[in-house]
Parts: structure tokens; C-alpha cells; sequence
């Protein structure tokens, strides 16, 4: 078998795998809704982790053993790229959050973020980022660590970065449809935080995937995650205690500075991977 | 580095994964004794089970440690191509590594019986994550301290010292609470005004961050004395 057909193979093997959790999702989703043991369960214990899992049944499962999980810290090396890792999830949700409220002119809004209440935050996240992001490895070990690797050489390092990050993002379908699916929003709402989501994501994993790349690890990819996620709890929570009136809709302005930014991130590292890829040795 | 990180799976590995177990103490000590106990309040009971199982880790954490104070070791692992420092950073990262399975595993099982709680609608089941979390910052700092010393002394000698100095701590910072006993109204007085509601946060931050470093500093300061304690093994 050539290397294309075996790296197809155990790619439809772990996307198979990735695509039974997100079924078990919709099968028991009503008993999820009723139980929260049932969604401690198939959400926390099963879901959440179904990449790595994934991931680990498809290297027994083809014998392609267990090297090269990108699973080293690497951290002397790479501490410049684990701050940025860091950093710039923060940044572009800064970016994402606060320019369009800057823009239309509602800076009074802002009351609650002073010098203090900002450094205790980014000081919490950066704290909170070294010991409960590891939760994130159960997608990232997936992803970033397993599906990536088997993507490049079958779909080239653009098409990794689309059709990667499409995957990714239709991993998140469960719960961008369970409003609809609850009887709670319209399809065509769910369907537009799909798509948003989508754009999101394929975005930010061209910075994941060429964060594990530079590194040789998972984990800077791991913070950035994590950073991701826990960036717009905090940046929402100083916003939510400000003094903003209630339905306020920034209207256009929100829209372009919702995707702009993270598009504008996804061609930087989507050039540099090109670039990387360009002046790396070549090998027989 | 991959070599030593295999030989400290292959050492520890019943270790490391005893961090998991530790995570169930809060579960086990309330299903253990809330039958001995039946008034007793389930999260105090959880907390109690937290603090135990805090311990028992810190105690597994420490014994990683022991059975690499040996000279010919040291002498070895100091011409080997990862040299002492190689070491001494696998062995740093395990131990946070342990700390932070710890955690997750307390968590998780945390996560787990708030779950079941609520199902069984037990109003009172509040989460104690933020305990954990705080307890877990505590744990890097005392892993902090204690490697140094046991790098420096040894094991044993090492853990003897780390006790004579910790009661000499306390006794300083006794005798300076007593000589200061009438100016006590004013301490507490400035304390409070340190850690007022609009600090709070921010101390406990910068406290966090500090103990983060407070480690990275203790790998430091290892590496340093690492080979004048090599020396003195086996003596």
C-alpha cells in the first residue's frame, strides 16, 4: 500500500470514529436534556475527548503504534511560542470584542475595565492556562496531534488549514443545533452559528496547526485552545457587568469585526506555513 | 530527553497514575462517612476528602524523587548528552505534570458528583473546583521548596533539614507576632486594608503567577546546587 492510501485510510478511520461520539450526541440528546449524569457522561467523559480517543483506537487499530503524538512539552525551546500561544488568542478577542464598541463610539461601556480588574484577569488566565488547560488535550491530541498529520499529504498544507478546520467545526454541530433541535431557535439561526463557528475555526486552526508544526508539541496549541475559549468568558464577564443597555445590536460594525480580524490572522499563518514549507529540507 | 522521560514513565508510572485515584478522595470519603457521620454536611465532608487526598498526593509526589540520590547516578546523568540539567527538567516537568493530573482528575470527579447531585436534586451540592484550584497552586509551591532540599541533601537528610527550617520559620514568625502583640490592632488594621475587596482578586492572581515562577526559580536553584549534593550522597 502507498503512503497516500495508507494515510487516507487511517484518516477515514478516525474521522469515522470522530463521527460515531457526534451521532452518540444526537441519539441521547434528549436524555442528556432530561439527566445530567447522561450529559456528564456522553458530553464530558465521551465527547469532549472523542478526538484523542479517536485518535488512539485508529493508531492501534492500523498498528501504526504510538510515535510521534507530539507529546513532548518542548518548553526551553518553544517558550516564545507558548506565550504567543498565549497572547495572541487574548489579543484577537480584544480585538474582536472591545474595536467594535470603540468604533460606535460606546466607551463608556468600558467602566469595569480598569488597569487592576484587566491584570488580575490576564494574570488569572495565565495561571489558569498552565494547569486546567490540559482538559484540551483530548481534542488537540485529535486534531492538531492525529488528523492534520494525516490531511497534509493527501490535501497540501491550504487544504489541511480548509478542510480541517471544516471538520473541526462540524465536530461542534451537536450544540450550534440543539437550540433548533430543543425547540428553542429557528434552523436557519443554528445554521447561521455554523457557519460562523465555521469561519472561526478554520481561521484559528491555521494558527493551531502551525503553532504544532514550529513546536513539535500539541500543548502550545493546547493554550492557545484554552485561551481561545476562556479569552471570551472573561472579556464578556467585565462586559456584562458594565453598564450596557439590554438587546443593544452594533449591527454591521460587530459583523465585520466578529471575522475580520481572525480571517486576517488565518492568511499571516497560512503564509507562513507556506513559507516553512517552501525552505524546509526535502527529503527522499 | 525522550530517553528520560521514558525511564521516569517506566519508574513512576504507578505514581503518576495514582494522581487519578487522588482525585476520587472527596467521593470516597463522603461514601465512606456519610453513614459513620449521617448529620454531617456533604461538602464539609467533600472538603475534608479534598484535603486528604491533597496530602496523600504531595506524598506521591515527593517519592518520585527518591532512588536518584545516588553518587554514581549523579555522576552518570552529569556526563550523559542531557546532563544533570536534562534531568533535573524532566523531573521538574513530571512533577508539575503529576500536580496537574491531580487537579484534573479532583475536578472531573468533582464535575461528575454535582451531575449526579443535581439529578438527585440535592439543592446543597455545591462545587469545591475553586479549593481544588487553590490547593493545587499551593502544592507547586511546596514542591518548590521541597525539591531543592532533596537535591541538596539527599532524601532523607534533605526532607530533616527542610523541617528544622520550617520550624525555625515558624518560631521567627511567632516571635514576631509576640513582640509585636500591642501594635496587633494596627497589623490586622493594614492587612485589611491590603486585602480589600477591590485587591483581592488581583493579589490572588499575582499570587498564582507567583508560584508559578517561585517554581521555575526552584528548578534554578537546583540545577545549581544539583552537583555540590551529588558529592555529598552516599556519605
Amino acid at each position: 500500500m502507498t503512503a497516500k492510501k495508507e494515510n487516507a485510510q487511517r484518516l477515514g478511520i478516525y474521522l469515522l470514529i470522530v463521527s460515531l461520539f457526534v451521532l452518540l450526541f444526537f441519539v441521547y440528546r434528549k436524555l442528556m436534556n432530561e439527566s445530567n449524569t447522561v450529559f456528564f457522561i456522553i458530553y464530558y467523559l465521551l465527547f469532549s475527548f472523542s478526538p484523542a480517543i479517536a485518535s488512539l483506537i485508529t493508531r492501534a487499530v492500523t498498528k501504526e503504534g504510538f510515535r510521534d503524538m507530539k507529546l513532548h512539552l518542548k518548553l526551553e525551546k518553544n517558550i516564545k511560542w507558548y506565550l504567543l500561544a498565549f497572547g495572541l488568542p487574548l489579543i484577537f478577542f480584544s480585538a474582536r470584542i472591545l474595536l467594535p464598541i470603540i468604533v460606535s463610539g460606546h466607551s463608556e461601556w468600558f467602566d469595569r475595565f480598569t488597569f487592576q480588574n484587566v491584570l488580575a484577569s490576564v494574570f488569572m488566565l495565565a495561571a489558569l492556562s498552565t494547569v486546567q488547560s490540559i482538559g484540551l488535550l483530548g481534542e488537540e491530541l485529535g486534531w492538531r496531534g492525529y488528523m492534520n498529520q494525516k490531511m497534509e499529504p493527501l490535501f497540501g498544507t491550504v487544504g489541511t488549514c480548509l478542510l480541517g478546520g471544516i471538520l473541526w467545526s462540524l465536530w461542534h454541530l451537536p450544540m450550534d443545533l440543539a437550540g433548533w433541535l430543543d425547540g428553542e431557535g429557528s434552523l436557519s439561526d443554528s445554521l447561521m452559528m455554523c457557519g460562523g463557528r465555521m469561519l472561526l475555526l478554520t481561521s484559528f486552526g491555521t494558527f493551531l496547526m502551525w503553532l504544532t508544526k514550529k513546536t513539535d508539541s500539541v500543548f502550545p496549541a493546547v493554550v492557545a485552545h484554552f485561551m481561545f475559549n476562556q479569552s471570551q468568558g472573561a472579556l464578556g464577564g467585565f462586559l456584562s457587568q458594565g453598564n450596557i443597555p439590554e438587546n443593544v445590536d452594533l449591527g454591521m460594525i460587530a459583523s465585520v469585526f466578529e471575522y475580520v480580524p481572525m480571517v486576517i490572522l488565518a492568511g499571516i499563518f497560512t503564509g507562513l506555513l507556506l513559507r516553512e514549507k517552501k525552505n524546509a529540507p526535502k527529503t527522499a | 530527553m525522550t530517553g528520560l522521560v521514558y525511564k521516569e514513565w517506566k519508574q513512576n508510572r504507578w505514581f503518576i497514575l495514582s494522581m487519578i485515584l487522588c482525585g476520587f478522595a472527596p467521593l470516597l470519603v463522603l461514601l465512606l462517612l456519610r453513614g459513620e457521620i449521617p448529620n454531617a454536611d456533604h461538602t464539609a465532608l467533600r472538603i475534608g476528602g479534598l484535603i486528604a487526598g491533597f496530602l496523600a498526593a504531595g506524598a506521591l509526589q515527593m517519592l518520585v524523587l527518591r532512588g536518584d540520590d545516588r553518587k554514581l547516578w549523579g555522576y552518570w546523568i552529569t556526563a550523559s548528552a542531557d546532563g544533570y540539567k536534562g534531568f533535573l527538567r524532566v523531573k521538574y516537568e513530571m512533577i508539575f505534570g503529576m500536580i496537574v493530573l491531580f487537579l484534573f482528575s479532583l475536578q472531573f470527579v468533582d464535575m461528575g458528583y454535582c451531575a449526579v447531585a443535581a439529578d438527585m436534586e440535592k439543592t446543597d451540592a455545591g462545587s469545591i473546583n475553586d479549593i481544588a484550584f487553590l490547593l493545587g497552586f499551593m502544592q507547586i509551591l511546596f514542591r518548590a521548596i521541597d525539591i531543592p532540599f532533596t537535591y541538596r541533601f539527599g532524601s532523607k537528610k534533605g526532607s530533616f533539614i527542610k523541617l528544622i527550617c520550617m520550624v525555625i520559620l515558624a518560631i521567627l514568625i511567632c516571635a514576631v507576632l509576640v513582640l509585636n502583640v500591642d501594635n496587633m490592632d494596627r497589623i490586622t488594621e493594614m492587612v485589611r486594608k491590603v486585602f480589600n475587596e477591590n485587591n483581592s482578586s488581583l493579589i490572588l492572581s499575582v499570587g498564582l503567577v507567583v508560584c508559578l515562577a517561585l517554581y521555575y526559580l526552584s528548578y534554578r536553584i537546583t540545577c545549581r546546587l544539583y552537583l555540590k549534593g551529588v558529592e555529598q550522597y552516599d556519605g
